[in-house]
């Protein structure tokens, strides 16, 4: 599959410079709050080709990632930035026995999402009265479910362990549900789901 | 390190929830990896839909006897797939149609997968179908996408005698900027009538619609007059079927009933100006 090509291009972007961290803080509360937990890379999953983004982990539990997306102009009128806000919840968080191996069987998230795009023709103006085209081409709201599978890179004593996980979104959007919603049975469920690949990689 | 550790049937359960949709997404690949719904990437499959109709078309003799051509006019498939299933089910019926044609607003939210969706249905008819762009197909990259999907938003072709122009009026959608619908392209059309009976001008939006730019009604409504051999101008875009004379002259303009109102028209042409409507409830 040729998109491999660019997952591997990302984890490798975000890999080495994760690994040169210079002068990290040796204690977390001289951390200021704003910095990030980690950095993601992401293919697809309505999000963008290539989407980069960082994130903040609230009890190892939920995460809140922010995204930025591109989609390049041959597969749009004009290129396609994709800017997303992000929110998964990983209920169950499972060791693999002894291992660095570290599991959350699924998860579950929400997404808000702003695509710009100088082509794309306008549905929110006075071309037509209001509430003609009642729906934004550019903001989409959107659910997944998914899992995460996680390696631990270090285990210092006294500091958080790092991990670099794989993770994948399985989800569908706003304008999806609505078109299937009066359609059950005549739109099969797979017609409206999308699948996203991606990779988080601790910073601290 | 603070982990839950645990295995059971539970876990057994939970792990196969989103396992058991990607089974039964059917792992199709890269059409479930997708960029952004507004893209415009499609595959072979759903590709030059137009041609390849076109195609099947040409290689079909004219179904019946005599010189009459039948054929099914409905528009405004848009977000209406339940009715579309019914609609495909009721013209497959038919007997004697040469083709369906689709009066525009394919889509809803100009979103491609939305061009696959009702390609999913209209593949299953036993006849070609043909369409025309409407204004829902324009939004965001909707244009790009029915093109992909479709084929060129003005095009012409001729069977059983019969040409058949195919015409973007959507002219609200480029902001009235005067270029849409494309009157000298139109002209032209019409008058290529070697080896020609009769013309039909299909369309989304009406020309006395508000959606219609206003400078180009009259020029739009001279080029259809302009040809003797126009005998039809049809449009969707209304949702309600209606058979009108809006304008001086003989050509009568039809509006296709929209999937939503479960019912379309079988429309016959015979001799140099007859025909006749038939409406089927579905």
């Amino acid at each position: 599959m040729r998109y491999l090509f660019f997952i591997l291009t990302i984890l490798a972007g975000l890999v080495a410079p994760a690994h040169a961290q210079p002068g990290r803080p040796d204690s977390l509360h001289r951390r200021s709050w704003l910095l990030p937990h980690h950095v993601i890379g992401q293919f697809a999953g309505g999000q963008g080709m290539a989407t980069v983004g960082l994130g903040y982990t609230s009890r190892r539990r939920l995460d809140l990632d922010l995204l930025a997306g591109y989609v390049p102009r041959r597969y749009s009128i004009t290129p396609m930035g994709i800017f997303t806000a992000k929110a998964t919840y990983s209920p169950w968080l499972v060791s693999l026995g002894q291992s660095r191996w570290q599991l959350r069987p699924l998860s579950a998230g929400g997404m808000l999402s702003y695509t710009a795009s100088k082509g794309f023709n306008k549905t929110w103006d006075d071309k037509y009265s209001t509430g003609y085209y009642w729906w934004s081409a550019h903001t989409r709201i959107g659910g997944f479910v998914g899992g995460r599978l996680a390696y631990r890179l270090s285990n210092q004593s006294g500091r958080p362990a790092r991990f670099i996980s794989a993770y994948y979104e399985l989800g569908t959007n706003d304008l999806y549900l609505v078109s299937i919603w009066h359609n059950i049975g005549h739109l099969p469920l797979r017609s409206i789901l999308t699948l996203g690949v991606g990779v988080k990689v601790d910073l601290f | 390190m603070p982990t839950t550790y645990f295995y059971s049937a539970w876990l057994r359960r939970i792990l196969l929830l989103p396992l058991a949709l990607l089974s039964a997404a059917g792992l199709t690949g890269c059409e479930l990896f997708e960029f952004s719904p507004n893209e415009i990437r499609t595959t072979e499959e759903y590709h030059d839909l137009t041609r390849k109709n076109l195609d099947a078309l040409a290689e079909r003799p004219v179904p019946g006897n005599g010189d009459t051509l039948r054929f099914i006019f409905t528009g405004d498939p848009q977000r209406f797939y339940a009715e579309a299933d019914e609609l495909v089910a009721s013209v497959n019926q038919q007997r004697d149609i040469a083709f369906v044609a689709i009066a525009g607003d394919i889509s809803d939210f100009g979103l491609i997968r939305e061009f696959r969706w009702v390609h999913d249905k209209m593949r299953r008819l036993h006849v070609p179908y043909l369409t025309v762009i409407g204004n829902h197909d324009h939004a965001a990259n909707g244009r790009q996408s029915y093109q992909e999907v479709f084929g060129p938003l003005n095009y012409s072709f001729r069977y059983a005698g019969t040409q058949f122009v195919l015409v973007n009026t959507n002219g609200r959608e480029y902001d009235f900027n005067g270029q849409v619908p494309d009157v000298g392209w139109l002209h032209s059309q019409l008058a290529d009538t070697v080896g020609v009976r009769r013309q039909v001008v299909m369309s989304h939006v009406p020309p006395m619609d508000e959606d219609f730019d206003h400078q180009l009604e009259k020029p739009y409504v001279a080029a259809l007059a302009s040809s003797p051999l126009v005998m039809m101008q049809l449009n969707g875009h209304r949702h309600g079927f209606s058979e009108t004379w809006p304008y001086e002259g003989a050509i009568p303009y039809i509006n296709s009933a929209s999937f939503q109102k479960n019912r379309y028209l079988i429309i016959s042409l015979w001799g140099k100006r007859e025909f006749k409507l038939e409406t089927v409830y579905f």
